[in-house]
């Protein structure tokens, strides 16, 4: 069982994948700062930023329909909130403004974190003198989230192997206890990763 | 060299780990520690890195150090310690990430990192991400994450795991060839053989029996009273014994 749906794309090689890890994570702060603080006339910059993205994401060899996949997973969180606008006056524009931002925006992280190893990120974070605890966090949580949906998958199998019933109640109800285990042994875990670090020194 | 007098450990639910636990390991011996489920092995291991107790006591003295919340730092740069679960072991992003953590938090050399993948022969797979190595690369690394910090102490638990046989023979030719002194706790007693000339037997949280592996693990009664056996090595020989182990005659 393998998982990697966060970086999946990043070890192919482009390019885009070839070019430094500063380079591409200053650019696409940049770019969101930008694209954040422009005002919504200025059509010409996001239909710029638009063409230059699209090309960024052919170059990079990224498949369409992943990136496509991965926007309409991420975007209705922003469309829930453009939603509300509308129920305001002059709610059009506002609507407008948060989608085609938004979009630029989430597009740019996408291709960021498909053509950039997440290990490399943190590299970057580390030279700019980011928060040790902040990195470590980051870096303990990317490693051990694979881990989390593959116990998660082991768990569902054996369930599910073991489950004779289609009502609904009995499944909610074993659901419940999955979910209650997964976070059980992920503070066992937790536990015995932290007396690991402790055995080379962490302090 | 490690020295344990009267080491007892209780759990904080009041399950009774350790009882008055006694032995001393002399400096490049290398001792197998043996016993059922739930004897208490892990136990004892964690306790001689000083992760457990949380209140130190001074049960356990290693090189003359008792390991106490003084000298914790010093034991820990002695005592290199092999958890059982890989995964618990690799918690950095990339191979290279989690072999320098140790060098990194002892303050030693990094160029120490190379070196230790090289001898676990893993040299090339520094970018990798630890999620995607088999086992027993994932064990080999922790192996290297250990080796790179230069422990004078190498602890192990239940190393050859989840190993293919390829996998265990690689292990059991890397580890005769560390210098260090060594406790290996396992349930693989075909290596405790092989490997250690001394094995100490561990049931319910005392010591039952200390002393030559060849004669404890070729007592069928004390091995089946304690969840174990008689391994199959000792019970076909080979007419020439083994040149690897030359205890095993």
């Amino acid at each position: 069982m393998r998982h990697d749906f966060l970086d999946r794309h990043s070890r192919l090689d482009s390019p885009i994948h070839r070019l430094c890890a500063d380079t591409k994570l200053v650019v696409a702060l940049a770019i969101v700062s930008a694209t954040v603080v422009m005002p919504i006339s200025f059509v010409t910059y996001f239909v710029i930023l638009g063409v230059v993205l699209a090309g960024i994401a052919v170059v990079s060899k990224i498949p369409v329909s992943f990136l496509a996949g991965r926007l309409l997973l991420l975007e209705p969180l922003a469309l829930g909130v453009a939603v509300l606008a509308l129920f305001q006056p002059g709610g059009w524009y506002v609507f407008a403004t948060i989608v085609v931002k938004s979009t630029l925006c989430l597009f740019t992280m996408i291709l960021l974190s498909n053509t950039t190893p997440f290990a490399e990120l943190l590299g970057v974070l580390r030279r700019l003198r980011f928060p040790a605890l902040l990195i470590t966090t980051l870096a303990l949580m990317y490693r051990y989230l694979f881990l989390l949906m593959d116990e998660a998958e082991r768990m569902q199998r054996a369930r599910a192997s073991r489950t004779f019933t289609k009502r609904r109640f009995a499944l909610w109800k074993v659901l419940g206890t999955v979910i209650g285990q997964l976070f059980v042994r992920s503070t066992e875990r937790a536990e015995r990763i932290y007396a690991a670090m402790c055995a080379r020194g962490w302090k | 060299m490690i020295e344990v007098r009267n080491l007892s450990y209780r759990y904080p639910d009041g399950k009774e780990a350790l009882r008055e636990i006694s032995f001393t390991v002399a400096q490049g011996e290398c001792v197998g520690l043996i016993g059922p489920n739930g004897a208490g092995k892990s136990t004892l291991l964690l306790h001689l890195n000083g992760i457990l107790p949380e209140k130190l006591d001074g049960a356990v003295s290693v090189l003359g150090q008792p390991v106490s919340s003084e000298n914790i730092d010093s034991i820990r740069r002695m005592v290199g310690l092999l958890f059982q679960d890989p995964d618990d072991q690799l918690f950095c992003p990339t191979v290279y990430e989690d072999v320098a953590f140790g060098p990194q938090q002892l303050g030693l050399s990094e160029s120490l990192v190379p070196a230790a993948l090289e001898r676990v022969g893993l040299t090339g797979f520094e970018k990798r991400s630890p999620h995607h190595l088999s086992r027993g690369e994932k064990r080999r690394v922790c192996l290297a994450g250990v080796l790179a910090c230069e422990p004078r102490v190498l602890v192990l638990d239940e190393p050859t795991t989840d190993l293919d046989p390829r996998g265990k023979r690689e292990l059991k030719a890397l580890l005769r060839d560390i210098p260090a002194t060594k406790i290996i706790a396992s349930h693989d007693l075909e290596l405790v053989v092989e490997l250690c000339p001394r094995v100490i037997l561990l049931d319910r949280g005392e010591i039952v029996a200390d002393g030559k592996t060849v004669e404890l693990l070729n007592d069928e009664k004390l091995m089946l009273a304690h969840g174990l056996e008689r391994p199959h090595i000792l019970q076909h020989r080979h007419p020439h014994g083994f040149a690897e182990a030359p205890w095993v005659k």
